[in-house]
């Protein structure tokens, strides 16, 4: 199962490609637990076991995560072996926290007014996580996306050459979203390196966004993964949930796609930036819609009745491990 | 209030947040009435655990210090 891991699809955007310019999304919902987090989880596993850190029978995943990366670690980690537990918010959805729980994974929920002092949300998580394991170093093993080298490694060695190969080199602009940059870096840096005129685009959400791993940096602070290769990003598209949201349904329309809020937001981004001549756009669809029914009924993008009929017609869903 | 009731969590050797998340869960596993003994050695357990018990309505009923370690007394009100 896990050489599922990457080797994702890139698929034509009709809707978008229009004279010398094609638009591909990269589709990274076919992940077997269904995200692009699986790559970096997978990447931090191995990375852990081959320094001696992680030791089968014995050691402890934990990790703090709002979603994909703590479903990515639970189902990697019960293929190779170990236990995980995950620190979340409880304001996180419950749908997210009941397949960590299912695949086996011990949940801890954090709130806002266990220690006000660290800051809000996920940072409660990293407070709590980062505390376990500090107190028991020889069963915890806390990978740290923030700041992983190995979360960059999986997209430099990975996604950056199969997108490079899936396009024959032909790449000229790359779009993604930004949670802990290992995305955007790590796919930035390699294919600037085979061509240093492709253009890297962050695509940033507003504050107070609802794009679930992605990070509004005047809210939010640049993670020390980030940091390191800031320079790769030569510029940065704004994304409002609004603009994001309204993309749902007319991606479903012309592409028989349901895809997640912050892979509309990537589609939007894509739609809105000027190119001009002969051109060949790749944006990273993280995850597909399966786990936004309840989000996109809210957010009155479709009823919880219209959702299942399009989920049973969208193309190219993801086919889960579990 | 009888022996019976109480309850007791040591958190010594923990870094903060988790004495104050060990608390937590504790308390909300009791019933109201009782009481837990918190004992911990993290010094910024003393300021995290008050406050935390301040600000969700329990009662710390006694808090001491023995050397490093210091003892809170918490009875769940609601």
């Amino acid at each position: 199962m896990l050489s599922r891991v990457g080797n994702t699809s890139l698929v034509k955007l009709d809707s978008l490609s229009h004279n010398n310019i094609e638009y591909f999304a990269k589709l990274e919902g076919n992940n077997p637990f269904g995200s692009v987090k699986d790559r970096a989880a997978y990447w931090m596993i191995k990375d852990g076991e081959e320094r001696g850190i992680l030791k089968k029978g014995k050691s402890i995943i934990i990790e703090p995560t709002s979603g994909n990366t703590g479903i990515a670690l639970t189902g990697i980690s019960n293929v190779l072996g170990y236990k995980v537990e995950i620190v979340i918010p409880e304001k996180v959805s419950n749908e997210t926290k009941e397949i960590i729980q299912n695949l086996g994974a011990k949940v801890f929920e954090t709130s806002d007014d266990l220690c006000p002092k660290v800051g809000a949300g996920t940072d409660q998580s990293i407070a709590l996580a980062t505390s376990i394991a500090s107190s028991r170093p020889d069963t915890y093993y806390s990978p740290n996306q923030y700041a992983n080298e190995a979360n960059f490694r999986g997209h430099y060695e990975g996604t950056g050459p199969e997108i490079w190969k899936q396009t024959e080199g032909k790449v000229t602009h790359f779009f993604t979203g930004v949670g802990t940059g290992g995305t955007i870096t790590g796919i930035g840096t390699f294919l600037k390196e085979k061509n240093p005129n492709v253009k890297i685009i962050g695509c940033q959400p507003q504050q107070n966004h609802l794009i679930q791993g992605w990070r509004n940096f005047e809210e939010s602070a640049k993670p020390d993964l980030f940091l390191k290769r800031e320079h790769v990003v030569d510029d940065w598209v704004s994304v409002d949930n609004d603009e994001a949201f309204s993309v749902v349904k007319e991606v479903f329309e012309k592409e028989k796609l349901l895809i997640s809020p912050s892979s509309a937001a990537v589609y939007a981004c894509m739609k809105k930036y000027p190119i001009e001549g002969d051109a060949c756009v790749v944006g990273i669809f993280a995850d597909d819609g399966r786990k936004f029914r309840s989000v996109y009924a809210t957010q009155n993008v479709m009823t919880e009745e219209e959702f299942d009929n399009t989920l049973k017609e969208a193309k190219h869903m993801s086919e889960l491990a579990y | 209030m009888s022996e019976s009731t109480e309850k007791k969590l040591d958190a010594t050797g923990l870094f903060c947040p988790e004495p104050v998340f060990r608390t937590k869960i504790a308390i909300e596993k009791m019933q109201v009435g009782e009481t837990l003994t918190v004992s911990a050695d993290d010094p910024a357990s003393e300021d995290d655990i008050s406050r935390w018990v301040t600000r969700t309505g329990h009662e710390l009923v006694n808090m001491s210090k023995d050397g490093n370690v210091i003892t809170f007394q918490i009875k769940k009100v609601k």
